[in-house]
């Protein structure tokens, strides 16, 4: 659907809005070159994404709220839309950006498109090696609460949920978000099956399409995520009077003694502060 | 059935008001987004009628494995110049069939230039690529896919009629005025819609294959081709006596090698399938051509192979059955044909199904159209000409005891071993009917037969 091909958002109820990411769920990696390839019929939202959207279909249900999804990305992620249609999203909005731009950007986009939501979901991140930073993003760009990383949640009374996530030690915490909230969640829940006329009906249904938002469509550099590269580890040179040897051994770390990694196996606060201070101190970091 | 957004029934005369049931939602539901289903859709929609096409994978293709060829002059009436745009992997420029022992094979080896330019003669393609593209035409023309759908049975109204089908989606009724089934080899639809008298798992094999990747040079230096020239090899007596054959063929950069075998064979010989492949892929005339693949995909699948006289009856009230549901898979040796045939078979449902509902009837009778068009063309005339093929190829002798029988004479006319001196014909012959148990008389029987149907 092209961008004139636009439908009235409804704005006479409060909504849910839930993000959906448009991720290769399958790839190939070619083991001679190390290309990766991927499938556009084998993508689509996340099972994480997922999840947050079947969990937004129960608010919505829970409080008689319009529950809209929304996508940032190019035309390809409109059947991922229809889909979510289909299960029962009341509209579906899709911001135009290209494919791998900055989480900050995403969520700007997803902000214009989502910002009269009281709540927000979203997948905690997303399969294409994505940080789950955009959920946090969103939040600040909407001044709401964050609750990030919830195993599970569910809707207590109107505009609030209740969500558990996950502690240390195989511990849970549980919290209270009220409405505005930004809530990530795991992947677990299943989305329902769209019944068929439903499916039938979104296949036709009108998509809003919303440009790029406007102080990135002028800066095409901005924000624009670059292959991955590991962070350098800066090493002193080794003189050039040492043997070729001792300069590759230097250099490599090998047969060089190492003390295995600390960790502090204690949950005493005053204690383990202790110890990492005098693991820093022992190094050098620290006087 | 709910209101959906679909382009209107072009009348509604049958499976609707007239009976005092709902209208129906489309003209015509295909059950199957293959080969065949996607060709029925294809011409339904051109004519005019609403259609919605079922598939249960998450895209056209998504369930399927391959192992041949796809002949594609079939497609000349339904997608002119398709070759500009079908996905292809290789043009078939070697068509080779192979006689194999443990220790021997005979090759008879054809290569033409005239298969490598348009209009071709067949292709290797991968299914999940050129089943998407065919129902890809069949939506341009109008026709409804939906997909991660599936059919799981008739849907009859309260007079007995099938009105639609029934889906595992919730509020999964869909009604039309006729169904066409194309849901493959084990189709349910036409099952429980009464066409199959007898199913008799004697009439099916079961088809393992592995898709290995290569690097394209590699093929192209093994196998001597060039460009996008393609070899594709069917293989007699790589079955350890059971029942069936092999086939190996070349993909851009993949090859596929695998082995087609009888259910019952394989089941009495207590051979697990991935051994007869194994088997073959160590074969001194096959390890050479697959050395260093990586594995990329391992699948299997059920063939109906029982050809002409095990077919189901093709048409019912507002049903109509074509490609694998319908049998139409050609098993003639030198011929392994389906794709083709399913798209004959799904172009001939899709046509008599406009027709029909043209007509305002999708009786049996009205229907009767989809069996004259493909009694007048090569779907069952084919089948018919090849009827006693499958059995033939199939038989104890073609399977245990010709390939050694045949491979025997070829290396004696081959071996010089002097001082003996050379025998002549007559005499290897009969010394490897001898050794191997052939009958003349079944050689003449045999002969016959395949004279008959393949003359």
């Amino acid at each position: 659907m092209s961008g004139a091909d636009t439908a009235t958002t409804p704005q006479s109820r409060p909504s849910v809005g839930v993000a959906l990411k448009f991720v290769p769920l399958r790839v190939e990696v070619n083991p001679l070159t190390g290309m990766v390839s991927a499938d556009d019929r084998l993508a689509g939202a996340s099972p994480a994404d997922e999840a947050a959207l079947e969990y937004g279909l129960r608010f919505a249900e829970a409080w008689g709220w319009d529950l809209l999804v929304a996508s940032a990305g190019d035309h390809r992620c409109e059947p991922m839309l229809r889909a979510a249609m289909a299960a029962g999203a009341n509209a579906a909005i899709r911001v135009v950006l290209p494919t791998d731009t900055a989480a900050p950007v995403v969520a700007a986009a997803l902000a214009e498109a989502l910002g009269d939501c009281l709540v927000l979901l979203c997948g905690d991140y997303s399969l294409d090696r994505g940080t789950g930073s955009v959920p946090a993003y969103l939040a600040a760009q909407l001044g709401a609460a964050q609750a990030l990383g919830l195993v599970s949640v569910a809707a207590v009374g109107e505009g609030t949920v209740e969500g558990e996530r996950r502690l240390d030690g195989g511990r849970r915490e549980r919290l209270r978000i009220p409405a505005p909230a930004v809530l990530s969640v795991e992947a677990g829940v299943r989305l329902r099956r769209a019944p068929l006329p439903a499916v039938l009906r979104a296949r036709s249904a009108p998509l809003q399409v919303l440009p790029t938002p406007v102080p990135y469509a002028i800066d095409p550099a901005a924000g624009t995520r670059r292959p991955y590269r590991p962070r350098p580890k800066a090493l002193p040179s080794p003189a050039a009077t040492m043997s070729a040897r001792d300069r590759v051994l230097m250099l490599t770390g090998a047969l060089s003694e190492r003390r295995t990694p600390a960790a502090v196996r204690t949950n005493d606060p005053v204690q383990a502060a202790d110890i990492v201070l005098t693991f820093l101190r022992e190094r050098g970091y620290i006087s | 059935m709910p209101d959906v957004a679909v382009k209107p029934t072009t009348g509604d005369t049958t499976g609707g008001s007239r009976d005092g049931t709902p209208p129906a939602a489309f003209d015509a539901i295909v059950v199957g987004a293959g080969p065949a289903g996607a060709a029925a859709a294809l011409t339904l929609a051109r004519a005019g009628k609403s259609v919605a096409l079922l598939e249960r994978g998450i895209f056209p293709g998504a369930k399927n494995m391959y192992g041949g060829v796809v002949y594609g002059r079939v497609l000349d009436h339904l997608v002119p110049n398709w070759w500009q745009d079908v996905p292809y992997q290789r043009w078939v420029s070697r068509r080779a069939t192979m006689l194999m022992t443990p220790t021997q094979s005979l090759t008879i080896d054809y290569r033409s230039d005239r298969w490598i330019e348009a209009p071709y003669n067949g292709m290797t393609a991968y299914r999940a690529d050129f089943d998407a593209w065919l129902a890809a035409k069949a939506e341009e023309a109008g026709a409804t896919l939906v997909c991660s759908t599936t059919a799981t049975s008739l849907l009859r109204g309260a007079d007995g009629r099938i009105r639609g089908v029934s889906t595992d989606r919730p509020d999964g009724d869909l009604t039309a005025r006729v169904v066409i089934a194309c849901d493959g080899v084990n189709s349910f639809l036409a099952k429980s819609a009464g066409l199959y008298q007898a199913f008799d798992p004697s009439n099916f094999t079961v088809a393992v294959k592995e898709v290995l990747r290569l690097p394209r040079e590699v093929i192209d230096e093994r196998c001597r081709l060039t460009g996008d020239e393609g070899l594709d090899i069917e293989i007699v007596g790589c079955t350890a006596g059971i029942p069936g054959g092999g086939f190996f063929y070349t993909n851009r950069d993949s090859v596929a090698v695998g082995i087609v075998v009888s259910v019952i064979g394989l089941a009495a010989a207590r051979v697990r399938p991935e051994k007869l492949l194994a088997d073959l892929k160590k074969h001194p005339s096959i390890a050479p051509l697959v050395r260093d693949g990586e594995l990329l995909e391992y699948s299997a699948h059920t063939i109906p192979e029982g050809g002409y006289d095990v077919m189901p009856e093709l048409v019912g009230d507002r049903l109509l059955i074509a490609g694998d549901a319908a049998a139409m898979c050609l098993a003639a040796g030198i011929w392994l044909e389906g794709v083709n045939f399913a798209i004959g078979s799904g172009a001939a449902a899709g046509e008599a199904a406009a027709e029909a509902l043209d007509q305002g009837d999708a009786s049996v009778a009205a229907l009767a159209g989809y069996r004259r068009r493909i009694e007048a063309n090569f779907v069952l005339a084919d089948h018919r000409k090849f009827r006693r093929v499958p059995h033939l190829i199939m038989s104890e002798r073609v399977q245990r005891q010709y390939p050694p029988f045949v491979c025997d004479i070829v290396e004696k006319m081959f071996t010089v071993d002097n001082p003996t001196p050379k025998l002549g014909l007559r005499r290897w012959a009969n010394d490897a009917r001898r050794t191997h148990g052939v009958r003349l008389r079944d050689l003449l029987r045999d002969g016959a037969v395949g004279l008959r149907s393949f003359g």
